[in-house]
């Protein structure tokens, strides 16, 4: 058997990069133009996010009843896809603030990224509620206020949580997100030549100086963050479970949804932070910064993920038997046997079966069996949330009112939209902030560290 | 490819006989009332055996999983008192012994046990191919044995590796650990289930098993760490275990206080809100004669008093007051056992007294005198593992 050393503590990056090499080679991507390569993936996503604003300009013209939700199946694809969207944005704080609290060096090369995604997941996350309240220009009355018609929110309501927890998890992310990049804006402040640019870093940059006591400021905002972070991270997704744990429908009233929910954002967030750096450290030259071993790492979160997910699924099974409930145990056989029982097996090959694959770890390490096998898994976990929103509705109590639910055109319309609306802010956000964080890479950059001589 | 230790500063020292003694005395007294409660109210007493056993179980298997987890994640703050969790481990012997009495009882414990009721009753009758006595007898002994084959192997690696100080040994309990997970993760819930789910047939939540291991998690960490610092201050451990050290041991102990609150309070609201009569019963018969009271300390006793008393920095850095909070916290697991058991036995009224605190003795007697058996003739300090200079020069 090979052995590592575990003696020593490896470097999480590869090489011995001088300090200015790194400055050079993330901000690399923002000095250059952009080429005719990305000019056409943005053109493509554009496009997304065109079929997304015909879908939904036609949903708001002529109504829902474009859309393929039906009586009983009142909650259709936008639900699936806000919840999906929420969840894909969990990876982004889990790695920033749960991995920083377990001093999990690795994250440093590919928590900025995730972070990014984390806003940009939901910000797309955002669109469905919005688009649900039906005049989305009155959105503010989401919000709890005073005012003169007297119109209060529901404050028993799990939706109206969910207000909550998204904005507090988009604010806390997107400051925690930005401290981050302080450092990084006064790095290439000082590094640029042109004028405009030099103006943009020094506003954003805050005055940063790289001083000690600057740098001191900056780890005690950066660990009081991360703690605050921590929280939100479970919160949000406890409380999009909560959306469907609540109410007294089979299959969606079950005490595991809350850990169930947060283990399964997890499992698809990083599945897309993994799929997405696949190709940033190829096209950026960033293969020794986010290595394979990172690559591997994640791999393995992916694979313990799975099987929580497999966990829940076991158990919402077993606990349907054992509860002797008649319509809980129809429940789950309908969704295994019934007429979604193809959308059920997806669902339970690509998040359980598949992922199993990362046991081996020939295949943890194999860039396309890794991209593959973290594709499947966002398709099973968007699935997933396709199977617990419709197969207990189109079903429930009264089988006089059963009925199929098909999305339509112009849902699958809006789902396009919404992975195009993300993937043009990923393509912005490559070309104008460091994808990677410059002042953490160093930190962890071999030679960096105090050492207590020996070396 | 091994690697000495050769600035370890440790040698192996006796446990001091007073330890011995401390557990025997506790020991004996516990079996003393454990045994006139028999005597008196034999059901009773089966119901705090019963909490007693899974407490010694939360021990035993919450260590075994901890010292999975470390090889697993790699981690080396918690290397230089490895060996330490490894003897707590050894609690899963203990088990069977504890285990007797209330199998023996088991129809004074188990209304499913009843055959006449269960064909009577719907809903029993449909689990009965889960809930009868045959497959309950079969699960806990395979459950027993997989726990003691994964305790050998684990922990026969880790002492071998004192002698030989072979990094291989480290790499396979890696891959041991791995194989061990699934297993700990299935035996934990239907431990949970069978135990103490099942004491109210009628009653099911899918999270219980996620509860339990919260529980599980934080009796074996708030166990090793009340040995580690006790050990660490009168000398029985390698030199440089400070504060840094301290510190991670309380924030684990922290994040899981959080997380057994937030399990608890999820299964709650989730019933709560719902109000379904087949799930609230179960919360009623804690909250209705006289055990409102219990509840409501269980949230200030579990979740309110240990999460402020460990928040602060100084709280998890300074050994006595981390010291308070380990013994606190593992009264909270036995308190909570408690509020999960007892109250299928006392329905009608709110029960403690001489007999609960005689089989709490006797837990915490168990407790250490498991640990002066197991730990005679060894190093309480993993001398051979290749991660023990890097664990020992840990800083935060």
């Amino acid at each position: 058997m090979e052995v590592l050393d575990y003696s020593k503590e490896l470097s999480v990056i590869e090489g011995r990069p001088a300090l200015r090499e790194i400055d050079e080679i993330i901000s690399k991507p923002l000095n250059t133009k952009p080429d005719k390569k990305y000019f056409i993936a943005l053109l493509v996503t554009l496009s997304m996010v065109g079929i997304g604003a015909i879908s939904l300009g036609l949903s708001f013209y002529y109504g829902t009843g474009l859309w393929g939700n039906n009586n009983p199946v009142g909650w259709g694809l936008p639900i699936v896809n806000f919840v999906f969207w929420v969840g894909i944005g969990h990876a982004g704080t889990l790695i920033s603030a749960i991995l920083f609290l377990l001093r999990q060096k690795w994250r440093n090369g590919i928590a900025r990224f995730a972070e990014g995604m984390t806003i940009f997941a939901v910000m797309t996350a955002g669109i469905f509620p919005l688009i649900h309240v039906g005049r989305p220009w009155l959105a503010g009355y989401l919000f709890p206020y005073p005012n003169q018609h007297s119109i209060w929110v529901n404050f028993t309501s799990p939706l109206l949580w969910d207000v909550f927890a998204v904005s507090t998890y988009f604010t806390v992310s997107f400051i925690f997100w930005f401290v981050g990049l302080i450092p990084d804006f006064a790095t290439l402040r000082d590094q640029t030549t042109n004028k405009i640019k030099k103006v943009i870093y020094s506003v954003t940059s805050l005055g940063w100086r790289h001083s000690n006591r600057h740098w001191q400021h900056y780890e005690m905002v950066y660990l009081i963050l991360a703690g605050f972070a921590t929280p939100l991270v479970l919160s949000v997704h406890t409380i999009v479970s909560f959306d469907f744990a609540v109410s007294i429908m089979p299959g969606w009233h079950t005490t595991i949804f809350p850990p169930y929910f947060v283990a399964g954002a997890v499992f698809s967030g990083f599945a897309m932070v993994q799929n997405v750096l696949i190709f940033i450290r190829k096209i950026f030259n960033y293969e020794h910064i986010i290595t394979l071993d990172t690559l591997e790492k994640m791999n393995k979160v992916i694979l313990f993920t799975s099987m929580l997910v497999g966990y829940a699924y076991g158990m919402e099974f077993f606990i349907a038997w054992y509860s002797g409930v008649q319509v809980e145990q129809f429940t789950f056989i309908n969704r295994a046997f019934g007429p979604y029982s193809w959308a059920y097996w997806i669902m339970v090959s690509c998040n359980v079966l598949f992922p199993q694959l990362f046991w081996i770890k020939k295949i943890r390490r194999t860039i396309p069996f890794m991209f593959v096998i973290a594709v499947l898994v966002n398709v099973g976990m968007w699935f997933e949330r396709f199977v617990i929103t419709v197969t207990s509705l189109s079903r429930d109590y009264l089988p006089s009112s059963w009925a199929y639910y098909k999305p339509t055109l112009v849902d699958a319309g809006i789902l396009i939209g919404s992975f195009g609306f993300f993937f043009t802010f990923i393509l912005l956000f490559t070309k104008t902030m460091p994808v990677v964080s410059i002042a953490e890479v160093k930190a962890v950059a071999e030679g960096s560290q105090p050492s207590h001589g020996e070396h | 490819m091994s690697l000495p230790n050769e600035q370890i500063e440790y040698s192996r020292k006796d446990l001091s006989p007073k330890v011995r003694q401390i557990g025997l005395l506790l020991f004996a007294l516990g079996l003393i009332i454990a045994v006139a409660a028999y005597l008196t109210e034999p059901i009773r007493a089966s119901f705090m055996n019963l909490v007693l056993l899974m407490f010694l179980l939360s021990v035993g298997l919450g260590s075994l999983f901890f010292v999975a987890l470390e090889y697993l994640a790699g981690a080396v703050w918690s290397t230089p008192y490895r060996r330490i969790i490894e003897i707590f481990a050894a609690t899963l012997f203990v088990l069977p012994i504890v285990a007797l009495p209330v199998y023996f009882n088991i129809h004074d414990l188990f209304h499913w046990t009843h055959l006449d009721g269960v064909s009577k009753d719907i809903a029993l009758s449909s689990k009965s191919g889960y809930l009868n006595v045959p497959f309950f007898t079969v699960r806990i002994i395979a459950f027993f044995l997989v726990w003691i084959l994964f305790y050998s192997l684990l922990t026969r690696n880790s002492r071998k590796q004192d002698a030989i100080k072979d990094q291989l040994l480290t790499k396979k309990n890696i891959k041991i650990s791995a194989v061990f997970m699934p297993f700990f993760a299935l035996t934990v819930t239907f431990s949970a289930i069978d135990w103490m789910m099942s004491l109210e047939p009628h009653w099911f939540s899918t999270i219980f098993g996620v509860y339990y291991f919260s529980g599980t998690v934080l009796a074996a960490l708030s166990v090793a760490t009340v040995a580690i610092i006790l050990l660490n201050k009168n000398g029985y451990l390698v030199k440089g275990i400070i504060s840094d050290h301290y510190y991670s041991l309380g924030a684990l102990l922290f994040a899981f206080i959080n997380f057994w609150a937030y399990i608890a309070f999820s299964q709650f609201l989730l019933i709560w809100y719902a109000n379904l009569p087949e799930e609230t019963f179960w919360f009623l018969s804690r909250w209705e004669n006289g055990w409102m009271f219990f509840t409501i300390g269980l949230a200030f006793v579990h979740f309110l008093v240990p999460y402020f008393g460990l928040l602060s920095q100084p709280s998890k850095m300074n050994p006595n007051r981390l010291l308070f909070m380990s013994v606190w916290i593992l009264v909270a697991h036995f308190y909570d056992l408690y509020w999960l058991i007892m109250p299928t036995f006392s329905k009608g009224e709110f029960v403690f007294g001489w007999m609960e605190i005689g089989f709490i003795l006797l837990g915490f007697g168990i407790l250490v005198l498991i640990f002066v058996v197991f730990s005679k003739n060894k190093n309480l300090v993993p001398v051979g593992d290749p991660k023990l200079k890097r664990g020992i020069d840990f800083r935060l």
